[in-house]
């Protein structure tokens, strides 16, 4: 490997970045633009859910349940109904997420002591959120229950409100969420989508630079020239591991500074590990362009194994342990899910190199296997 | 064909002429074909593998200061599906190393004098549960969990003290909430997944591959050919949308009937032609969309960004992956000009909720709307630029 040579690929690469404006501008901006749409987008707070409510108790005691859940940030209150039979396509149509049914006798059940059934009809249709919802509802009918059970029991058996309550409950579990105590979404999502868009351009970026050399035929250049294969693949890598570093930086900023995620650990060692993942994840697209011939197929490919990875494969979403045998053992040979770790640990949990070295050192590995790869698929003769 | 005038027989003959050129494009570009055809099957069975579905296993660990009868029964109340239950620590910094590792989720703390408390029945006894919300929702999902083991524990605990009292006898008031789940009754993820995922791919698909073809023939200049043929530009564009929409209604069958049906079970509620006619008109939108995207570009790296830089908010923010609900209002008002919004709205409630035109029919108006727009703003520059 001759350092001149390496260096002559690399300005020559540079210089035909910066010259194609689009692509300059498009290669800055696209994270940045993704970085506000998704963190928007992605967050999983489950607010404003429409329902409706049929009462046909029209008690005090019915209004007061179903102002359980009228002051709840969770739910939108659209108004009541005036039978179920009216909220059926309301429902279909995908105006209310909810509906629940008080039928009549509630407060009169209530009053001698009986059960009184609640019908609530939920949309399942996005099953993940349609789960979350179900939790909230039954979270507030629980509440509901416990405020009417204590005051039947006061009323029944002459205490005081409070010793009621610990009668009827008598183990508190106090709930603290760690890393996110606001339980706030967008703390979560934000470092993740610097995971995300990371791998989203860099590959992209990556195989587009090399594969714009095939479609124009300037390779051959490169395979008549005296340049290693070491050299070309070295070469190329340089400045996309530039452009990448930047992106990586102001992401980091946007996820700190825009939308105020908290970052407690060490800035180097997020440096450090942001370096190694965007070597490994710029080997990946190397590789992508090395296999095929048109810059639309570089393109396509690099972007599905992003989305596949990022969303099935790096614990954004479905957390890692929930997976099953295969999908486990995948995403513990590609990079996103040590990435992941890795920027969930400096920007929410504030832990150090002595919990985090192995996933610096699954960087390593990945990336010298890769690197490997692509030598090795990199061939100066065409195969004939 | 009798009755239409000898020009209209000309023009639809050229525009199938050329249709046909545009599907044996597609075919013969061997990345590209395989991608199509990988979209509409294998990597539907992916994402149905992928599918989350009940949180479960939550790794749990137990700091136990009390080591009394009552601590240990709400111990083993951590239990699968939804905890497991992987040891002991003595202290509980032990335990928050652990959850700083990632090596457990969730801390269960019982302090000393836990049954004492609870038997004297003087004041609640209060448990801890540290959890890990770096994922938020899986962190929520899991203290409410949680808090309906303590609930339930402590709800024996009340009933055989009542017991003893002798007050059994006379049960308390009760609401129990019944929750029908409906459309998808046993919230089964794959049929969420699955068709999220058709939707999802179809629309990076139906956008992503007309603009490449465009701007292909403008790279290799083969569009000065198509210019000097006897084809308005009218026809060469439609023929690239109507080649589109006979892929993606090909592809949409082998999806639904050839995978999602058989494998997964998804229902077909609504009417099926209904589906089809809309799944056509959805194409024609999007691909109206790809192509006006590339009289922006002039390569294919180009057009690749920007095409890019449209999919991933149109798939991410049009409902599928978040709800609308949630998010700001000036975002969820932007995101009217998505097709795939509209379409989500048609797609899930003819397939899952059974819905017909009557009540479909504002957001069909809308997706015929943008994509006459976008359809029109294309032949518009692609005019401008080579007529």
């Amino acid at each position: 490997m001759n350092p001149r040579r390496i260096w002559a690929v690399a300005s020559k690469e540079w210089r035909e970045i910066v010259r194609d404006r689009i692509y300059l501008v498009l290669a800055f901006l696209m994270p940045v633009m993704q970085m506000v749409v998704l963190g928007y987008g992605m967050s999983q707070d489950v607010e404003n859910v429409a329902f409706a409510v049929v009462d046909e108790d029209h008690t005090p005691a019915s209004r007061d349940y179903i102002q359980h859940f009228v002051v709840s940030r969770h739910f939108a209150f659209r108004g009541m109904l005036p039978g179920a039979r009216a909220g059926e396509p309301l429902l279909a149509d995908g105006r209310l997420r909810v509906m629940i049914v008080v039928p009549p006798h509630f407060e009169q059940r209530l009053r001698a002591g009986k059960t009184a059934r609640v019908q609530t009809v939920l949309d399942g249709t996005f099953t993940t959120s349609a789960r979350t919802v179900r939790s909230y509802l039954e979270a507030i009918n629980e509440a509901a229950n416990a405020a009417t059970q204590a005051g039947y029991l006061a009323r029944r058996d002459g205490l005081s409100l409070a010793r009621a309550a610990v009668l009827l409950q008598p183990i508190r579990l106090e709930v603290r969420y760690l890393y996110n105590q606001e339980a706030r979404s967008i703390w979560a999502v934000a470092p993740s989508l610097v995971m995300f868009i990371l791998l989203l351009t860099v590959p992209l970026l990556m195989a587009l630079s090399v594969v714009r050399e095939k479609e124009s035929g300037a390779i051959y250049n490169i395979y008549a020239s005296t340049i290693s294969r070491a050299e070309f693949l070295a070469g190329k890598l340089l400045p996309n591991l530039l452009i990448a570093a930047i992106n990586a930086a102001v992401l980091w900023l946007m996820a700190t500074r825009y939308f105020g995620a908290p970052f407690k650990g060490s800035l180097a060692l997020f440096a450090l590990a942001s370096l190694l993942y965007i070597l490994c994840i710029a080997a990946l697209g190397l590789l992508v362009s090395l296999l095929v011939r048109t810059q639309q197929a570089a393109m396509i490919i690099t972007l599905v194994m992003a989305v596949i990875l990022a969303f099935h494969y790096s614990g954004m979403i479905t957390p890692i342990s929930s997976l099953d045998g295969a999908s486990w053992l995948f995403a513990h040979l590609v990079p996103p899910m040590y990435y992941q770790d890795a920027v969930s640990g400096t920007f929410l949990k504030g832990v150090g190199l002595s919990v985090l070295w192995p996933d610096l050192a699954a960087f390593a590995l990945m990336a010298a296997v890769t690197l490997a790869l692509c030598y090795l698929a990199f061939r100066k003769r065409t195969r004939t | 064909m009798r009755r239409l005038a000898p020009g209209a027989r000309v023009w639809l003959r050229q525009l199938l002429v050329m249709t046909v050129k545009e599907l044996r494009q597609l075919v013969r570009d061997r990345a590209l074909f395989i991608y199509t055809v990988y979209i509409f099957t294998a990597n539907i069975v992916i994402a149905a593998g992928g599918a989350a579905g009940e949180l479960h296993d939550v790794r749990t660990i137990v700091r136990d200061g009390d080591h009394s009868a009552a601590s240990r029964q709400l111990e083993y109340l951590f239990q699968p599906p939804y905890f497991r239950l992987l040891g002991e620590v003595a202290r509980p910094g032990e335990g928050l190393r652990m959850l700083d590792r990632g090596q457990a989720k969730v801390l269960l703390d019982i302090p000393d004098g836990f049954e004492q408390t609870l038997q004297e029945g003087q004041r609640a006894a209060s448990v801890q549960l540290l959890v890990d919300t770096s994922q938020a929702n899986t962190g929520y999902l899991a203290s409410s969990y949680g808090v309906r083991i303590a609930a339930g524990m402590g709800q024996a605990w009340t009933e055989r003290r009542l017991a003893r009292a002798g007050a059994a006898n006379e049960p308390l008031p009760r609401i129990a909430d019944e929750i029908r789940v409906w459309s998808n009754p046993d919230l089964n993820e794959t049929w969420f997944v699955t068709i999220s995922e058709l939707l999802t791919m179809m629309t990076v698909a139906c956008i992503l591959l007309p603009a490449a073809a465009m701007v292909r023939e403008k790279e290799r200049g083969t569009i000065e050919q198509l210019l000097v043929s006897p084809l308005s530009p009218f026809q060469v564009m439609l023929a690239k949308v109507v080649a589109m929409v006979l892929v993606m209604l090909a592809g949409t069958a082998v999806a639904l009937f050839g995978i999602m049906q058989p494998l997964y079970h998804v229902p077909i509620k609504g009417s099926v032609a209904l589906f089809f006619a809309l799944t056509a008109l959805y194409a024609f939108t999007n691909a109206g969309l790809g192509l006006a995207a590339a009289t922006f570009a002039r390569n294919s790296a180009q057009v690749g960004m920007l095409v890019l830089l449209m999919v991933m908010p149109i798939v991410t923010l049009s409902g599928t992956w978040t709800p609308l609900e949630s998010m700001p209002a000036w975002l969820r008002d932007a995101m009217y000009v998505s097709p795939l919004r509209h379409f989500i709205d048609i797609a899930y409630s003819i397939l899952l909720r059974g819905a017909g035109v009557r009540l479909l029919w504002d957001s069909i108006l809308a997706t015929a709307a943008l994509g006459a727009a976008l359809f029109a703003l294309g032949l518009v520059r692609f005019r401008r630029q080579f007529a």
